[in-house]
């Protein structure tokens, strides 16, 4: 266990400096000058040279790769040219709303797709395993934010049961001291907070978890069939076990462990996919601080958030691999395992 | 195999596979309705998407400020965006810069990838180690983030994204290629014909290559779905061609700033990647249960 736990984290680590490593070398496919733009646009003449001083710009490659890497490693991610804010300070305050958008993804996402995943295998080539099929076809295929779009035209700007944009209504704000604005709500403001700041993250939040409910919906309803026909069950049904008690109890519970890895994975996707479904509903999330940086061409935040987006994901899937192997025997005493 | 072994992959190898692959989904009896009709919206999806790129019903790009904001109907009979260009009509000519940017991004990607899994196969086994590393640290990463920031980088352009996502998604191609070929490495004739002293290049391109195309197509035609939808996810967050271009996805970004005014501009073209998206994909889980029987009813 010690044994995998280091070779994993080492493993983790090897990623980190990848992505480090890609991402500098992204900023150097830039096109033209890229004192000028690290500097800004309306950046004078001065700031443009101090700027090329600060980046290291006038030496070598090796100088300006480790000089990046020596500032990463200090958490310096840079400044941003729009808002003249440290990168790390602007992401930290963005970072609440995004993580808060995935958590919520992720219920839902589990709410819809185990039953699905559960009838479907189920009643396995009848009508209702075709009906969750169709609707699994569908929600793979529709893109996310065409959904976000039209959910937020439909039932935000015309029917206006949901909120338009943004995390709280005007004057609805709870007091910001984790900038998780469900927690702030709980711990200091009404219920009326709390219904406001979850009512915001709704349709963003189902928007997102479109493609998620289908991938971990097949991956149930293929994993309760092979559990369905397995020697276990086929003996607690001959010992007289209730259906829905073999179903729910044995099939579905062993069928868990994959569920569990799948979605620490799909976590770091998330947080990515989170990206596209911000910017609809200007979110203040990670995803709207990437969007309006590309949208002002402020490359090196947009670089610094891919660097971050890049670190969670990372960060999650050792996690998730590390729970798997604490909560699953099967996976820990797997033979060859230890790789 | 007669072929002359000229090339790494006869040509006649590969009509010879994709002949057999056409047959088994088309002329099958036991391929099923649903499947034949993803293959027909696939077949008509490309031939619009060709055709829209020189003949449409309007001027895609024709800016006539008179018949702004026209609802679907008459005339229009998607109705007309911000600048009166007809929706139709540049959904139409979208078709072809998203369908076949896509379909060129997965085959570009495919080549790479088997011709670097081919390579590290044929390498010393540390080369091939280290190579399959590097890729398992790529595949660990976000791509559609990565995709994103080195799209930024380059500028828009539909090409940044083009490049962008090759650059993305052949190390999980290569990987997934490595352990095809590595499936077929391990049959009996590849045994045997290494038994007979046959060299290792040689191995690979007349045996190996040719025995593992169908699970190439398969690998192949699955990604094609997820790259429709990627590629509209960049282009609408504006990483991709500059307006006026018609893909999808900038078409979306376009309709987005005009939704309470005229919810047209946006839906259909969103309508067009859902539809292409389930058509490409239900259209490669036919091939694969072409291919691959067992996988049917999974």
């Amino acid at each position: 266990m010690t044994r995998f736990m280091v070779r994993r984290s080492c493993l983790a680590l090897l990623s980190l400096w990848g992505v480090a490593t890609i991402v500098f070398f992204m900023s150097k496919l830039i096109p033209g000058d890229v004192a000028r733009v690290a500097a800004g646009r309306l950046a004078t003449r001065e700031q443009v040279e101090a700027m090329r001083e600060k980046l290291h710009l006038d030496q070598s490659v090796l100088v300006q790769y480790l000089d990046f890497m020596k500032r990463l490693v200090h958490g310096d991610f840079g400044e941003s040219v729009v808002t003249h804010q440290k990168v790390s300070n602007d992401l930290l305050n963005v970072l609440p709303t995004t993580v808060q958008l995935v958590v919520l993804t992720m219920i839902i996402v589990v709410a819809v797709a185990a039953p699905l995943g559960i009838v479907a295998a189920v009643n396995e080539g009848r009508a209702a395993d075709i009906a969750a099929r169709v609707v699994l076809v569908l929600s793979g295929g529709v893109p996310m934010f065409w959904l976000a779009i039209m959910l937020r035209w439909s039932l935000s700007l015309r029917l206006g049961w949901f909120p338009i944009s943004g995390t709280n209504s005007v004057g609805m704000a709870p007091p910001r001291v984790t900038g998780f604005t469900v927690i702030d709500s709980l711990l200091f403001g009404t219920m009326g907070n709390v219904v406001d700041s979850v009512a915001h993250l709704l349709l963003p939040a189902v928007a997102l978890s479109m493609p998620f409910i289908t991938t971990l919906a097949r991956i149930i309803r293929s994993n309760m069939m092979t559990a369905m026909k397995s020697d276990f069950i086929t003996f607690a049904v001959s010992k007289g076990v209730p259906r829905r008690r073999v179903v729910m109890r044995h099939a579905f519970r062993s069928s868990l462990g994959a569920v569990v890895t799948i979605f620490g994975m799909q976590f770091g996707w998330m947080i990515s996919a989170a990206v596209l479904v911000e910017a609809v509903f200007s979110l203040p999330g990670i995803g709207s601080y990437l969007y309006g940086s590309i949208t002002s061409q402020d490359t090196f935040a947009v670089l610094a958030a891919v660097l971050v987006i890049g670190l969670v994901f990372i960060v999650t899937a050792l996690i998730t691999d590390m729970l798997q192997r604490l909560l699953d025997p099967r996976v820990r005493n797997a033979p060859g395992g230890a790789s | 195999m007669t072929d002359d072994g000229a090339s790494v992959v006869s040509p006649a190898a590969i009509g010879r596979s994709i002949g057999t692959a056409a047959r088994r989904a088309l002329g099958g009896r036991r391929f099923p309705l649903l499947d034949r009709i993803a293959f027909a919206l696939v077949v008509l999806l490309v031939l619009v998407a060709l055709v829209g790129l020189f003949v449409t019903p309007h001027d895609p790009f024709m800016v006539n400020t008179g018949q702004a904001f026209l609802p679907p109907g008459s005339g229009h009979l998607l109705g007309t965006d911000n600048v009166g260009r007809d929706v139709l009509s540049r959904i139409l000519a979208g078709a072809g810069r998203t369908l076949l940017v896509a379909v060129a991004i997965v085959l570009c990607a495919t080549v790479i990838g088997v011709l670097v899994a081919s390579a590290a196969a044929l390498m010393p086994r540390w080369i091939d180690e280290s190579v399959m590393r590097a890729c398992d640290i790529c595949m660990s990463l976000p791509s559609l983030v990565l995709a994103l920031g080195l799209a930024a980088s380059l500028g828009p352009s539909m090409m940044s994204i083009v490049f962008a996502m090759i650059a993305t998604s052949w190390p999980a191609t290569a990987r997934l290629m490595r352990n095809i070929l590595r499936e077929t490495l391990t049959s009996s004739y590849v045994e045997a014909a290494r038994t007979l002293g046959m060299s290792r290049l040689r191995l690979m391109r007349r045996h190996v290559l040719p025995n593992s195309l169908d699970a190439i197509y398969v690998q192949a035609s699955m990604e094609i779905s997820g790259t429709i939808v990627m590629i509209s996810g960049l282009a609408f967050l504006g990483v991709g061609a500059p307006p006026p271009s018609p893909d999808w996805g900038s078409l979306i970004a376009q309709g987005q700033n005009h939704i309470t005014t005229a919810w047209w501009i946006a839906l259909f073209p969103g309508l067009a990647i859902t539809l292409a998206a389930i058509a490409f994909g239900l259209a490669g889980d036919a091939v694969r249960s072409a291919v691959d029987p067992s996988s049917r009813r999974s």
